[in-house]
Order: structure tokens, then C-alpha cells, then sequence
């Protein structure tokens, strides 16, 4: 298959993936709509991973925190200045891209655990000092953040609880382009430079490829990947506050993307469903009687079962679920279109 | 015309100088031959003037360009292209991606335009892909253009290594132990390949290596490092018969001891097995790797396995030795069925298996490293055997593993070995990239485990120096045993083994012989037929004993057989 024709695959493909998700959450409340949109905001952020640490083999544990920027960069936008939604989902976006740059740099120098505990600190500042901070108060509005209100994209108002199904169907479509373009980017000379970098940083660095500028643009590309999804909070949430991007939610990135496959583009789209939706079916539906028994599963389960799952599946599936599934698919396939020819030996 | 211009090139690593004013220099179109033993300071040099490593004083000029200062990927940019003594491919990529990055990556490629396939990016993309083709034929790479570079074996990735820094359009190739783990014909044809890549791409070379015949064969002129410091340099022919040279790194001709090892080889026959291997089969995934290996060592006896590369020696190692579970086959050790137990039982046994890169634990010390085996024996196990046999690691003592050369480095691995009392020990690959010197002592360390009653199964590629020191040899063939015999009798029998294994001299060209069986070794023909009729393992061991109570080869015998059948 040459590259153009597997382009239009992708393309059709991606599509139809769009056309389906996006009329999903119509027939449901308004909780799953919210829900719905929360998922593609997890997906950007686990997405972020998928290129930082899926194609270029960096760790960050603050993939939360660009999205925090992103989130409140957008927010600030919109109730300080009234800027159109637009305008503000860009200054959110670029203010991650820079941060992500700058935690880019330490990492021009560590790896692997040491990067990862940087990373971390990082994600912690940001939680504890600068956006719940007092002294950071007339900008993040402190602990409780504040309501965004009523939002402008082209002109037309938009309020948070009654165009939720809107700006759902917005977000993926962007999520389905920055998805695309990831899946292209893997194969592309600019992916190999990455993936190089991921398998051999000596190697790489002695065949041409400038570590420092590409390690750089990966990070800063990560953040933005991630303060997009995040730079649509406020619009979906109607407020912003620091509670989503707090620490725990970046570990909960990291753990979610290696469950669903951290090197596969739709793996996050899986992980942001899961993400979004299983805390708050569990909060729903977690309490009751079944069969005259009182059960109470409360939103503290959903921790402790990701990480039972993420142990299962290092054991069972260690590509991830979305990779292993894919590759077991693939040799199936292989296999069922192999009967009758002779199977050829390498080497 | 000089093209490299070292000067007084000065690295420390701590206290340890490495390099200590080295200079050299390098013309354009010349093959310079690096020489010396390890931990001379060869790939610390290939470091600094690749930029991996900043040299702490010196100056280095790369035609007019002063290289100091420049980061490794400006260097590569001027034309400097290296392979790596350790395998450094991108594992996860394809052949051909390998080939394509380095391609790119000193082209102008934009990161978005290559997102959204523009049509610049389209049309680079092709012109990468045509390039990468042409490179690939030429070094007969094209079966494994698809296939994951990590997948490959050892010997195939060396020359994608070669490949790769190919593709970069280098005017100097920096090529770090590019024959290490070759056998005698794959080298050779090594040889043919770096004059045909020089002719053919107007290449200029630096060359490390430990084997002699790859370096006096392809060498315009060399340079000999010890210690740090340049020892001598000139020559291929006048280096080979320096006296400094001789006496630090090429060592004296080995004393060949065959008529001592044929009368302990003759008082043994009569024993029990103590290894017994019956139709063993083994492999990784998808993959069968070795299949109906049959062999078996006697008490104190020294068995070498011997064979090209991927031709399953290593697998059957492993499988015996439970590093992975073998899928079909019986394995006795010591009367006890051990196919399938646990790695550390089958220790706990006595059978200690030295893996290919040693398996030391780098960041412990010496005497730490050899304490531990009290610990996995289970009694208090005096450590001073081992310094009396390797008086060398007694002055190293508190030195972590990670810092020693790699002969000591194998000399712990062995030291470590004989500690836990082990009845047969398995060693794979133990001369691979040490220097001449180091190996005939490393080899004079099995005779003394011969000595002291320990059986040996080793995995070489050192073909002669391996049938010197071994009782009977397994000659391995795509997967299965080819051949089998006593030492002496395939020393002498050449056209038995095929004449890949055992041929230091190579009359052909063999770049235009390359006849795509994987590996591109020649076979002897005779062997090639007897390989094609797949006999049936029960009737190749009978086969075997009748070859061995007649004292004679069994492929021999089998042709013979073969030829009475078809009389009738």
C-alpha cells in the first residue's frame, strides 16, 4: 500500500469514527453529555502521552498540569478580558506549549526515574503553589478557582449547561484532526526522528538528529496536545477550579495510558472514556441493593481498580490493551490469509 | 590530503586517564586500522571524535572544521557517520527506517509538513525510501527490509549498522568492531564489503577491530593504542612484526596441544553422559530456532559448539540451562530429567551457564561478586581459589565489575563459575571482543577446569582456537546439528565442515556470492545434501555411534550409506 492511499484509509477511517461518536451521547442526560466531553478533554491529555512518551520515550508525570494551563490560560481569557472562546483556547494552548518547552529542558540532561521525579515535582508545584495558592489568588481564584459565566465563540453566546452537546461535538472533531496528524507523524520522517530518539538517544544524536531541538519540540508539542483539551474545560465545566489538573490526575494519565497502550493514537481515545465515564457510572450506579444484598461501591474503588488492572495487564497484555488486542487482530489476520500459502522462515 | 586531524587528544574518566595525548591523522580515501587491547582507550576515541564525549584537552579539525566543540549531530552533518561496538539500532524500526532516519534527519524535513504529508514531505519520503533500496541491495540487505531491526540476529545487525551509517552520505566512517561475533567467512566477506564500500561510495575509514585478519587484510596504515597512549603505528605488515606490539597485545602463537587432548578424549569414551540432550526443539514466539538437537557431554570432558551465526548455539544453551523453556526434546543432567525445571535448579545442580555478555551485575565489586556465589550455594565458599587461579582480580578486588576491562570482566564470569563447584559449565561466546592476548588466556582457564575434573560445553566463534582446547566438537547448521566429532578428527577433515566454519583462507569474492540462505555463508555442498534429506534423529544417532566406533566422521558415513541406496 504506498503512503497516499494509506492516508485516505486513515482519513475515511477517522471519519467515520467522528460520525459515530459524535451522535453517542445525544440520547443520554446531561451528566453523560458532560461526561462525554470530560473523556475527549482526559483523551487530549493521554494523547500528549502517546507522543512524549509512546513515540519519544520521555517521561512526564504533569501531563495534568499543562492541561491546567491550558484550562486556566483559556479561562482567564474569557472572564477577564472577554476575549472570543477562539482566541482564548489559543493563548491556552500556547502558554502549555511554552511551559512544556520549559520542563523540556531538564530533560535534556535526565531519564528514565530521575526525569519522571522532576516531572513530578513540577506537576506538585503547580498544584499546591500556583494554583491553589493565596498568592496567586486574584489570578487562579485560590483553592475554589471561579465561574467562568457566559462564553463568545464567533460571536455567538454560549452557555456551559446548553450547548454542552456543541462543544462535544467541537472538541472531537478536534481530537479526530490531532489524532490523524499524530497517526500520520509516526510514520513520517519527523516520527522516525522521534522513535530514534526513543530507541537509542546515542544513536540518534550521531546520525544527524538534534537532540536538544527535538526533545524540546516533543515536550512543548505534548503540553499543547494536552492545553488543548484542557483550554475547553471551562466551556464544558463552566468554571475552573484546580481540582482536575491536580497531581493525581497526572498519575492517573501515566497509569491509564500504559493500561490502554501508550504507543497507540486510539489507546487514548479508549483511556479518555474510561477516564470520563466508569467514576461516574460508579458514582451513579455503584450504591444499591442486588439481590436483597446492600452494596456501596464509592468513587475511591475506581483508583484501586486501575491499579489492579494496570498489574494485570503488565502480566497478560504488556503492549497495552488497545496494542495487544490490535497486534493479536493482526496475526489473526495474517494467519487466516496465510492458509494454503507455505510459511516462509527469516533467518 | 589529511582529512582528520587529531591532537593531543587528553580524556579522564575520574582518575583514570584514558586517553593520553593521543594524535593521529587520517587521509582521505585511506582505511585506518585502530588496534589495541581492551581498555586501550579504541572506543573512547571513536567517542570524542564522533562527540559523544568531550575530551578534556586537545583539539581535533575534520577538514577545515574545527570538531571540539561541535555536537554530535553537526559532526554527523560534516560527514562523520559511525557504527557502535554494542549494537545501537533503532530495535522497534524497520530495516529500512533505520535507513531512512539518519536520511531525513540531515536533510531539511519540517516536523508539521511531515504531520499533514505535504507534498514536499511526499516527495522526500519517496526519494528516502529509492535511496535506502539502493543501499540495502547493495549490501544484500534487501530480504530484511520490512523486518523490526531488533528482531534480526547479531551478524545481520552489524551490517545494517554499516547500512545505516551508509545512508548518512558520510565521508568518514567510523566503524567500531564491525566483526565482532563473525565467524571466519563472515569476516572475510566483511573485508570485501568495506573495499567495495569504499571504492563504491568514496568512503574514508577509521577501523577498530580485535580480529587481525579483517584489519592486515583492509588496513592502509595502523595505529596501535595501549593503555592511553599510541604505541606505535605504520604498516599493516610492519606492525604485525613490532616487537612492542607483539608483546602487548598480539601475544606469541599458541601451542597446539591436540595429541594431549586425543588421549583424554580416547579414556573418556566409556563413561556415562553426564549432559544427555535428545531431539531438542526451542525458539522465541513465533519463532522455532533450533530443532532435534541431539548432543551430549561426558564427565570432564570439553565439548565446543561451534557454527554460524544464528545457527542456534545460543538458543540450545539457554534452553538447556532453563533460561527458556525448550518445546520439545529430553535433557538429562547428572541421571536427573531437568527439560523445563527452573534456571536456579538446574544451577543448584551444577550446571553454570556463562551467557553471551557475561551476565555480572556491573555496579558490584569484584569480591562482592564472587561472595555471592556462598550465597546461592548455600555454604561459605572460600573466594581465595579464585584469586590464586586469576591473581589479577586479587588487585581488583574492591574495583566494581562495571569499570574492568572486558577480559577481566569474562575472568570474574569464570572465577565466579568455578567458585559454586559446578560439574559443567557453559560458556557462550567468551573471546567476543577481547583482544588476542586476553583470549589464549581465557583459554588456557578451560584447560585448567579440564584439569580440575569440570566439563565444559562452549559456544565460539573462534573456531581454531575452540577444536585446540575441546575433546569433540558439535558443528550447528540452520537450527539442528550438521556434523559431529572428536577435535582432532574436524580439525583435520576440513571439506567435512563446511567450509564456512573452519576456512581462514578465502579465495572468492564473496560480496557477489551471496546466495540469500539468511546469512549469506557458503555450504559445502557435500553438506547441503545431506541436510536435505531430513533424517530422522533416532537414525542420525545411530549413525553417530557408528561413526564413532569406526572413528570416523558421520557425515562421511552417511554419504557412504546414502550411496549403497542408492545401488540398489
Amino acid at each position: 500500500m504506498t503512503s497516499t492511499s494509506k492516508l485516505m484509509v486513515r482519513v475515511a477511517l477517522t471519519l467515520v469514527a467522528f460520525t459515530v461518536l459524535a451522535r453517542i451521547p445525544a440520547g443520554f442526560d446531561v451528566g453523560f453529555k458532560f461526561d462525554a466531553a470530560l473523556a475527549v478533554i482526559w483523551a487530549f491529555g493521554l494523547l500528549s502521552l502517546v507522543l512524549l512518551t509512546g513515540y519519544v520515550g520521555q517521561i512526564s508525570l504533569c501531563q495534568a498540569t499543562f492541561a491546567g494551563v491550558g484550562a486556566y490560560g483559556a479561562g482567564m481569557m474569557v472572564s477577564s478580558f472577554h476575549a472570543d472562546y477562539l482566541v482564548a483556547v489559543v493563548v491556552g494552548v500556547a502558554a502549555a506549549f511554552a511551559l512544556g518547552v520549559v520542563v523540556g529542558l531538564p530533560a535534556l540532561r535526565l531519564r528514565g526515574i530521575t526525569l519522571a521525579i522532576v516531572t513530578l515535582g513540577i506537576a506538585l508545584v503547580f498544584d499546591r503553589y500556583v494554583f491553589q495558592d493565596h498568592a496567586f489568588e486574584w489570578f487562579t481564584g485560590g483553592s475554589g478557582g471561579w465561574r467562568v459565566g457566559e462564553a463568545n465563540v464567533f460571536g455567538l453566546r454560549m452557555d456551559s449547561s446548553a450547548h454542552l452537546m456543541a462543544a462535544y461535538v467541537v472538541l472531537l472533531a478536534l481530537f479526530c484532526l490531532v489524532a490523524l496528524l499524530m497517526v500520520n507523524l509516526h510514520d513520517s520522517g519527523a516520527g522516525r526522528r522521534f522513535r530514534a530518539i526513543r530507541d537509542s538517544e546515542l544513536a540518534a544524536a550521531t546520525m544527524g538528529v538534534d537532540l536538544t531541538r527535538y526533545k524540546l519540540l516533543a515536550f512543548g508539542l505534548s503540553a499543547a496536545i494536552a492545553g488543548l483539551g484542557g483550554a475547553f474545560y471551562p466551556l464544558v465545566a463552566g468554571s475552573v477550579s484546580p481540582q482536575p489538573f491536580w497531581l493525581f490526575t497526572s498519575l492517573q494519565f501515566a497509569a491509564i495510558a500504559v493500561l490502554m497502550g501508550v504507543r497507540y493514537v486510539p489507546a487514548a481515545a479508549l483511556g479518555g472514556v474510561f477516564m470520563a465515564v466508569v467514576p461516574d457510572v460508579l458514582t451513579r450506579f455503584g450504591h444499591g441493593t442486588f439481590l436483597g444484598h446492600q452494596y456501596d461501591i464509592s468513587y475511591d474503588w475506581f483508583s484501586i481498580a486501575v491499579g489492579v488492572l494496570l498489574i494485570i495487564q503488565l502480566i497478560v497484555l504488556p503492549d497495552g490493551v488497545w496494542g495487544d488486542i490490535r497486534n493479536r487482530v493482526h496475526h489473526a489476520w495474517a494467519a487466516a490469509t496465510a492458509i494454503g500459502t507455505r510459511k516462509v522462515k527469516v533467518a | 590530503m589529511t582529512m582528520l586531524r587529531v591532537r593531543d587528544v587528553t580524556v579522564r574518566f575520574g582518575g583514570i586517564v584514558a586517553l593520553d595525548n593521543v594524535s593521529l591523522d587520517l587521509n582521505r580515501g585511506e582505511i585506518l586500522g585502530l588496534i589495541g587491547p581492551n581498555g586501550a582507550g579504541k572506543t573512547t576515541m571513536f567517542n570524542c571524535i564522533s562527540g559523544v564525549i568531550r575530551p578534556d584537552g586537545g583539539s581535533m579539525y575534520f577538514d577545515t572544521h574545527a570538531l571540539t566543540y561541535a555536537p554530535p549531530h553537526v559532526r554527523a552533518r560534516l560527514g562523520i557517520a559511525r557504527t557502535f561496538q554494542n549494537l545501537q539500532l533503532w530495535g522497534s524500526m524497520t530495516v529500512e527506517e533505520n535507513l531512512m532516519t539518519p536520511m531525513d534527519a540531515l536533510g531539511r524535513r519540517n516536523t508539521f509538513s511531515d504531520a499533514l504529508y505535504l507534498p514536499f514531505s511526499a516527495y522526500a519520503e519517496r526519494a528516502s525510501i529509492e535511496r535506502a533500496r539502493a543501499i540495502l541491495h547493495v549490501l544484500d540487505l534487501t530480504p530484511y527490509r520490512r523486518t523490526k531491526a531488533g528482531d534480526l540476529p547479531a551478524g545481520i545487525q552489524r551490517r545494517v549498522e554499516i547500512a545505516r551509517a551508509l545512508a548518512m552520505r558520510p565521508r568518514l566512517l567510523l566503524l567500531d568492531e564491525p566483526a565482532a561475533g563473525l565467524d571466519a567467512q563472515e569476516t572475510a566477506r566483511l573485508g570485501e564489503l568495506l573495499r567495495a564500500v569504499r571504492e563504491r561510495f568514496h568512503v574514508s575509514m577509521l577501523l577498530v577491530d580485535h580480529d587481525m585478519s579483517l584489519v592486515m587484510r583492509v588496513c592502509d596504515y595502523v595505529y596501535v593504542l595501549d593503555f592511553g597512549k599510541m604505541l606505535a603505528k605504520g604498516q599493516p605488515a610492519s606492525i604485525r612484526n613490532d616487537p612492542k606490539v607483539i608483546a602487548a597485545y598480539l601475544g606469541e602463537e599458541s601451542k597446539k596441544l591436540a595429541e594431549d587432548v586425543e588421549t583424554v578424549a580416547a579414556t573418556r569414551r566409556d563413561e556415562l553422559p553426564l549432559l544427555q540432550v535428545d531431539d531438542l526443539a526451542a525458539g522465541y514466539g513465533g519463532l522455532e530456532v533450533i530443532r532435534d538437537v541431539d548432543l551430549m557431554v561426558r564427565p570432564g570432558e570439553v565439548v565446543a559448539c561451534i557454527g554460524a551465526n544464528g545457527a542456534g548455539k545460543t538458543t540450545t544453551l539457554r534452553a538447556i540451562s532453563g533460561m527458556i523453556h525448550p518445546r520439545a526434546g529430553r535433557i538429562t543432567f547428572a541421571g536427573k530429567k531437568i527439560a523445563g525445571a527452573s534456571p536456579e535448579g538446574i544451577a543448584r545442580l551444577g550446571l553454570i551457564h556463562i551467557p553471551e555478555g557475561r551476565g555480572l551485575f556491573p555496579t558490584i565489586s569484584v569480591e562482592d561478586t564472587l561472595r555471592l556465589v556462598s550465597n546461592t550455594a548455600g555454604v561459605e565458599v572460600d573466594i581465595s581459589a579464585a584469586f590464586e587461579l586469576f591473581p589479577r582480580l586479587r588487585e581488583r578486588g574492591h574495583q566494581l565489575v562495571g569499570t574492568l576491562s572486558g577480559g577481566e570482566q569474562q575472568m570474574v564470569a569464570l572465577a565466579r563459575a568455578i567458585l559454586s563447584r559446578p560439574r559443567l559449565v557453559m560458556i557462550d561466546e567468551m573471546s567476543q571482543g577481547l583482544a588476542p592476548t586476553v583470549v589464549r588466556q581465557l583459554f588456557e582457564i578451560i584447560r585448567v577446569f579440564r584439569e580440575q575434573g569440570i566439563a565444559v560445553l562452549l559456544v565460539e566463534q573462534f573456531v581454531e582456537s575452540a577444536l585446540d582446547v575441546a575433546d569433540r566438537a558439535y558443528v550447528f547448521e540452520h537450527g539442528t546439528i550438521g556434523l559431529s566429532g572428536s577435535a582432532a578428527e574436524l580439525r583435520s577433515d576440513r571439506k567435512l565442515v563446511a567450509g564456512s566454519y573452519l576456512g581462514t583462507a578465502v579465495d572468492e569474492a564473496p560480496m557477489a556470492r551471496a546466495n540469500g540462505n539468511g546469512n549469506g555463508h557458503r555450504i559445502d555442498p557435500s553438506l547441503l545434501e545431506l541436510m536435505s534429506v531430513r533424517v530422522p534423529a533416532k537414525l542420525k544417532r545411530a549413525l553417530e555411534q557408528r561413526a564413532e566406533t569406526e572413528g570416523r566422521g558421520a557425515g562421511a558415513l552417511a554419504v557412504e550409506l546414502l550411496g549403497k541406496v542408492d545401488e540398489q
